[in-house]
């Protein structure tokens, strides 16, 4: 009986073709437009998961809090402190370095470039990959040495030298009011997707290059904050806390005056409120369901009356009150059902081909899809009812009257 | 479905214990298996078992209207009475009648338009219920029963062939044949069977997959016709089954209806044309909704072969 129900209710679905795709296309555009928001959302989500794990989730900045009144010379850190957080937290840091960076005007020959300047220390490569395509990254020697070597990225150089393998060469700036000459042993490729690169603030006309950070910091300098890499995933949080106190107690100040900033927490946070926002959008774009279930209502009203004469054959050759009523629940839920179907290839599409279009990997989830249908099938059953009770209803000598 | 048919006995939700007794006619009815009772057992792990049984089988009995009647008078009306309340006037459509059609009769009821006759066929076909007054199909009191009621007895003891065939458009003279089957629960592969032994005994057997609109009138109601035997009903009741055809597929079509009652099925046509009547056995006239004559006919036979089996006598 289902199956001659649902071998009826596409018979009639093909009879209206135009009719019954009008129809459709209010169901279509509000699944294809959940799906899409949806994904979006979960796209997103992805995204901003990955970009975290780019610039390394055990990432953390500690500092003085900026909600602290009375700030205090000893609320800055030197590099002795720095080196004293080394010893004691040695076996559960991976990096560290004094988040020193600058900017300045990089000079070859008639060129300048606007270049951006980071400290780094030389195992800085085993936290943050770098991608080496020219010469080699800094090591201990450039570091204690002070010497003024950089390794830059193979947009900068081209940007600065015309040219991508830039080992050799040497340009000249002026970093905190000295000016040097500076010499490229290294160049790196960059591998960030279009949304990472406009994330990550990277622009395609200025340099970026890496320096040793005893070149920007010098042992008697005070600097506002450190940047720690930890090694270990899983206990990083509990590390960071006690670096936290260790850190308040050596500088006399309770532990909620400092601020520690971990990648995993504002990911954390990121993530939530994606999430949050593709639901409320979602939501509301599910609103544009509820007028495709109308259209469906309204059509199967028509449908119904159109197909009279036939309810009333119906009826004389034994169907039922239910009968008839199944048969036309049976047609608006696989009308809107078919609406959901299409509504994903349509949302589906859009994602995925954005996705390719801005050169990320978009996610559909199968759950969602699943969901879609289901709920696009309930719309239909729901809108289906009062067309199909008042099918059902109709007396079977005036429906076989009825021209 | 099919893995539920085997099982499946019939369906509609009626109590009535008991066993069936009876088969009409003694006609088979397919897919029909006397359902066991639901033994009782003293342990517990035996009642789960015929309660699992039960809820497997999904079998649900007949109610006894259908299952357990016959009557040698197929069609008993008393005092039967139509008022038609149109709001500002009550109109009485038919006038105390009373009215005894037999197992096996071919009769024609006549009359002009606004005669009654098209009231009465509504009510003997179960599509409509009187005002007053009791009708007896095959023995049961339709007159009080509700619609869903009335619907299964449709389904099950009356056949309709329509004037205007009344075919489901867009679907198989094969499709349309089944239907009664479908409303009744069989299951595909019998429906399917049977729908083409029906088709072939109409003459149609080659036309099975064709469409309403790819048949002629005659051919179509041809299709009706077998429609109507689907669920090898007592009585066939048809509506000016040729009003809308040449006088040759008329010719076809009453001589299609002769062969069946001389099968054994009641058939009743309504019609305002005496050729067609001039083919019954039996003539009721309608005027102004009442009977004015009743009388036996001896039917005009077709010019080839053998005679009809013993005439009935009134």
């Amino acid at each position: 009986m289902l199956i001659e129900n649902m071998r009826m209710a596409f018979s009639a679905i093909r009879a209206n073709k135009m009719r019954s795709f009008l129809t459709m296309l209010g169901i279509i555009i509000g699944i294809g437009s959940v799906i899409s928001i949806v994904s979006i959302g979960d796209t997103m989500r992805s995204m901003f998961e990955e970009l975290y794990r780019k610039i390394g989730i055990t990432q953390a900045y500690i500092a003085i809090g900026y909600w602290v009144d009375d700030w205090r010379q000893s609320d800055y850190f030197t590099l002795d402190e720095m080196e004293r957080i080394k010893e004691i937290f040695g076996d559960e840091i991976a990096y560290i370095d004094s988040d020193a960076s600058t900017s300045g005007d990089a000079v070859c020959a008639r060129t300048t470039v606007k270049f951006n300047y980071v400290g780094i220390d030389y195992n800085y490569q085993e936290v943050q990959p770098v991608n080496m395509v020219y010469g080699r990254f800094l090591n201990q020697g450039d570091i204690l040495g002070r010497r003024k070597n950089v390794v830059m990225d193979t947009n900068s150089a081209r940007n600065l030298f015309g040219a991508e393998n830039a080992v050799g060469r040497t340009f000249r700036t002026t970093i905190y009011g000295s000016v040097d000459d500076y010499t490229v042993v290294g160049v790196y490729r960059k591998d960030l997707n279009p949304f990472q690169a406009m994330m990550l603030g990277a622009s395609t006309e200025g340099g970026e290059a890496f320096l040793p950070y005893t070149i920007l910091t010098w042992p008697n300098d005070y600097f506002y904050d450190i940047r720690i890499f930890a090694r270990d995933e899983a206990t990083m949080d509990v590390f960071f806390e006690n670096l936290k106190n260790y850190v308040a107690r050596s500088k006399e100040r309770q532990p909620e005056d400092f601020r520690l900033v971990t990648a995993k927490a504002q990911m954390g946070e990121m993530d939530s409120m994606m999430g949050g926002l593709a639901t409320a959008v979602g939501g509301i774009a599910a609103i544009s369901l509820l007028v495709g279930g109308i259209g469906i209502m309204n059509i199967m009203l028509v449908s119904v009356t159109e197909r009279t004469r036939e309810i009333g054959i119906r009826k004389s050759l034994g169907a039922r009150t239910r009968d008839i009523m199944v048969q036309f629940l049976t047609e608006s839920a696989i009308l809107s059902a078919c609406g959901g179907i299409l509504g994903i290839f349509l949302g589906g599409g859009i994602v995925l081909l954005g996705g390719r279009m801005l050169g990320v990997q978009a996610i559909v989830k199968p759950g969602v899809v699943v969901l879609a249908v289901g709920f696009s099938a309930m719309v239909g059953i729901f809108f289906g009812i009062y067309p199909a009770s008042k099918a059902a209803k109709k007396d079977p000598i005036e429906a076989l009257r009825y021209e | 479905m099919g893995l539920w048919n085997r099982e499946r006995t019939e369906d509609l939700g009626g109590s009535g214990s008991g066993e069936r007794k009876w088969k009409p006619d003694g006609r088979p009815e397919s897919g029909d298996k006397g359902q066991e009772e639901s033994g009782v057992g003293t342990d517990w792990a035996e009642r789960l078992q015929a309660l699992w049984k039960m809820g497997l089988s999904r079998s649900r009995k007949l109610p006894e209207y259908i299952t357990e009647n016959v009557s040698e008078e197929l069609i008993q009306l008393e005092d039967l009475v139509k008022v038609y309340d149109t709001g500002a006037l009550k109109v009485l459509g038919l006038k105390r009648i009373n009215l005894t059609i037999h197992r096996g009769e071919f009769v024609a009821i006549m009359g002009q338009s606004g005669s009654g006759k098209s009231t009465l066929m509504n009510i003997l076909g179960c599509l409509d219920r009187p005002s007053m007054g009791h009708y007896y199909l095959d023995g049961v009191d339709v007159a009080a029963m509700n619609p869903d009621e009335l619907s299964l007895i449709r389904n099950r003891k009356i056949g309709f062939v329509f004037q205007s065939f009344n075919l489901i458009s867009r679907t198989s003279a094969l499709k349309n044949v089944e239907l009664p089957m479908t409303y009744a629960r069989k299951g595909k592969r019998f429906r399917e069977q049977r729908a083409r032994t029906l088709l072939e005994r109409v003459g149609l057997g080659k036309r099975a997959e064709h469409m309403p609109n790819e048949l002629s009138g005659g051919q179509r109601q041809r299709v009706a016709i077998a429609r109507a035997l689907a669920n090898d009903p007592p009585l066939l009741l048809a509506d000016e089954p040729t009003g809308n055809l040449d006088t040759a597929a008329s010719v076809e079509i009453m001589e299609l209806f002769s062969q069946l009652h001389k099968e054994g099925t009641t058939v009743v046509v309504v019609t305002h044309e005496e050729e067609i009547a001039a083919f019954t056995e039996r003539i009721i006239r309608f005027r102004d909704g009442e009977i004015v004559s009743d009388k036996p006919n001896v039917p005009r036979e077709p010019e080839q072969k053998e005679a009809g089996p013993n005439e009935k006598g009134h």
